[in-house]
């Protein structure tokens, strides 16, 4: 009995070494050896980098622990039988479709389908999206003064306070009274409403 | 591997880890440090929705357990499909296999009658 308890931790810690062993390999190296030999070990170690996450996105939707833990579960299986099918070229944004499509379905199902969530979200993965985040991430805030001018207070304020003076959600709120959530939702629409004035320059 | 390796390579793949994003979740973070974080989901869909669904679990400490759990499930459902496809292997190519055993009995036998005559010898 003791030998098949340690037996199951040497296996158990060997494949863990095996996944931190794998640490310095991307996403889309590890999709390449999948294609290569169809082994889905390698499916297996990209997988559980994003369980986390994966997790946080279903319990977004589905508001309940053990339905979004049984909907990871249902998203793994999915992505190993997809993959099998077609390539992939950016696997996050891919994995990530896959889990909010998964989530809207449930909630469809059920009945629980909310006006606020529409068909759009059920579309189908923008790998180009992936592309776009790259480059946006290279323009600096600091280079819109003239574009920040723009935007009402509120906004102008929480961009100003989080990506310039690099303050974290709850020192903002501290700060200005706003809630964490109207602070995010002033930097989201702050950050719209510049891409918007930036682009009609 | 080393923490400064891992630094080195957690800064190569800009990714948060998932022990970062765990302190985040329980509040453990600096307020530098807690801003990274925000920023990467103000960049990030994936990763701002998902803190969004964490948050709302109940205990925060249980995470990392979960994650191990479905880790393991995942795990255990990729081990019993690479069996089932050996099994398969086994099933379509049954002569081969009879073929090997029997001459390895043929070896065994060849090698006994040879030990026997060398000794009665």
């Amino acid at each position: 009995m003791e030998f098949k308890v340690c037996l199951h931790l040497v296996n158990t810690n060997l494949y863990l070494l095996r996944g931190s062993k794998h640490d310095h390999i991307s996403d889309s190296e590890l999709l390449q050896h999948f294609y290569a030999d169809h082994n889905n070990e390698w499916l297996g170690i990209l997988l559980q980098r994003y369980t986390m996450l994966l997790l946080g996105v279903s319990m977004k939707y589905l508001k309940n622990e053990e339905e979004a833990k049984d909907a990871v579960q249902q998203v793994f299986l999915k992505a190993i039988n997809e993959l099998h099918k077609y390539k992939v070229e950016y696997f996050k944004s891919w994995i990530y479709m896959i889990a909010k499509n998964h989530c809207l379905m449930k909630l469809r199902d059920k009945g629980r389908f909310s006006t606020e969530i529409n068909e759009r979200l059920m579309a189908t993965p923008d790998e180009s999206e992936e592309k776009n985040n790259y480059i946006e991430k290279d323009k600096t805030l600091t280079n819109l003064a003239g574009a920040l001018q723009q935007l009402n207070k509120e906004q102008q304020l929480c961009v100003t306070l989080f990506y310039l003076e690099k303050k974290s959600y709850l020192e903002i709120a501290g700060q200005t009274g706003f809630t964490i959530m109207q602070v995010k939702s002033h930097i989201q629409n702050g950050k719209r409403n510049l891409k918007i004035a930036m682009e009609s320059r | 591997m080393s923490d400064d390796l891992k630094n080195i390579l957690s800064n190569l793949n800009k990714e948060i880890e998932q022990e970062k994003l765990l302190d985040y979740l329980n509040k453990k973070l600096s307020a530098p440090e807690a801003h990274e974080v925000e920023k990467q989901m103000a960049e990030d869909p994936f990763m701002n929705d998902a803190v969004e669904g964490l948050e709302n679990f109940n205990n925060k400490k249980d995470l990392s357990l979960y994650v191990e759990q479905l880790n393991d499930n995942l795990k255990k459902h990729l081990d019993k499909k690479k069996k089932r496809k050996e099994k398969r292997r086994l099933r379509e190519h049954p002569w081969l296999y009879f073929t090997i055993i029997l001459l390895l009995i043929l070896v065994i036998i060849s090698f006994v009658l040879v030990k026997k005559y060398l000794s009665a010898g």
